[in-house]
């Protein structure tokens, strides 16, 4: 996807992100808010008809970031939405689940390794930590030592 | 020698478990089966059922997980039995050692249930079958010398155990 054409898709969100980051030709990264993820994501995947692929969360020390990763099948180009949760002690995002279904269980497998918790999220539960594993140990989180 | 033992050293009937191995092991034990090792040739076979089986194939490290189902595997293990880990991770929970996931090696796993369980270690990433086959081989001597076995079957007629 040339730059400038994806500029224009992307001006109806344009005011909610913050910055449109070229890292390579088939590679895009879109900071923002976490208030406005279930929006960018909705428009993405229903009006650009983009495939989601994969999401990514991080513990960045100061905050954690939740990336969905959607890609343009056509141009072969990746698109990232990067969002900022800055609550450190209790870090909420809108899940985008339920316009995404195979969101699912990789948002379960956040909140199971970094207690991230996703509202509206239709089916939380314990995902892949063992079922003897203590409540409200995140075993992500960089304060964990092993 | 004890009949039990004398019954486990004819031909080993093994259970495959599999306790969070990354698939490679467990390649490579179905490798002993096709007919370039064919371990079958000495008995050696994989059976369905913990109950059917006289020696234990654990491979991977051992995870919270799945050590509950090992320790249940392995009380449910006809005595005596022989546990073969195979692997590094099996032997001593290799690369994920520090892991948060990890329970301990499968040796301390199954001493929690039974302290003088009979365990030998095969280690590799993966072990070769051929290694896997010697393995085997040397814990069956460890069980009872091979010179042993050999001056007490001298002179003997080719029949069941009379003890």
């Amino acid at each position: 996807m040339q730059p400038n054409e994806l500029d224009n898709q992307l001006s109806p969100i344009r005011d909610r992100l913050a910055g449109v980051e070229h890292k390579a030709p088939n590679r895009v990264f879109l900071p923002c808010e976490a208030e406005h993820i279930h929006e960018i994501c909705r428009f993405l995947f229903d009006d650009l008809r983009l495939r989601f692929v994969i999401s990514t969360g991080i513990d960045a020390q100061d905050c954690f970031e939740v990336l969905h990763h959607f890609s343009d099948d056509e141009s072969g180009c990746v698109l990232t939405v990067k969002a900022f949760i800055r609550d450190r002690e209790a870090p909420e995002i809108d899940s985008i689940t339920p316009i995404i279904p195979g969101a699912e269980w990789i948002e379960c497998e956040m909140h199971d390794l970094l207690g991230i918790e996703f509202r509206n999220h239709p089916n939380m539960r314990r995902l892949i930590l063992s079922d003897d594993w203590p409540e409200g140990v995140y075993p992500l989180r960089k304060e964990i030592q092993t | 020698m004890d009949w039990k033992l004398w019954s486990l050293k004819k031909s080993i009937w093994v259970f495959h478990v599999n306790t969070g191995a990354c698939n490679n092991c467990d390649i490579e034990i179905v490798n002993l089966l096709t007919p370039k090792f064919d371990v079958e040739r000495f008995g050696i076979k994989l059976v369905g059922s913990p109950r059917h089986a006289d020696a234990l194939l654990v491979t991977g490290g051992g995870t919270r997980q799945a050590a509950i189902r090992l320790r249940e595997v392995y009380r449910q293990t006809a005595k005596p039995c022989v546990v073969f880990c195979m692997g590094a991770c099996a032997c001593g929970m290799g690369i994920f050692e520090k892991g948060y996931h990890m329970a301990g090696p499968i040796d301390s796993i199954v001493r929690e249930v039974d302290p003088h369980a009979i365990i030998a270690y095969v280690p590799g990433c993966p072990p070769k079958p051929e290694v896997m086959i010697a393995g085997v081989v040397k814990a069956l001597e460890a069980l009872q010398p091979k010179e042993d076995y050999a001056a007490e079957r001298i002179g003997q007629p080719v029949v069941a155990d009379s003890r």
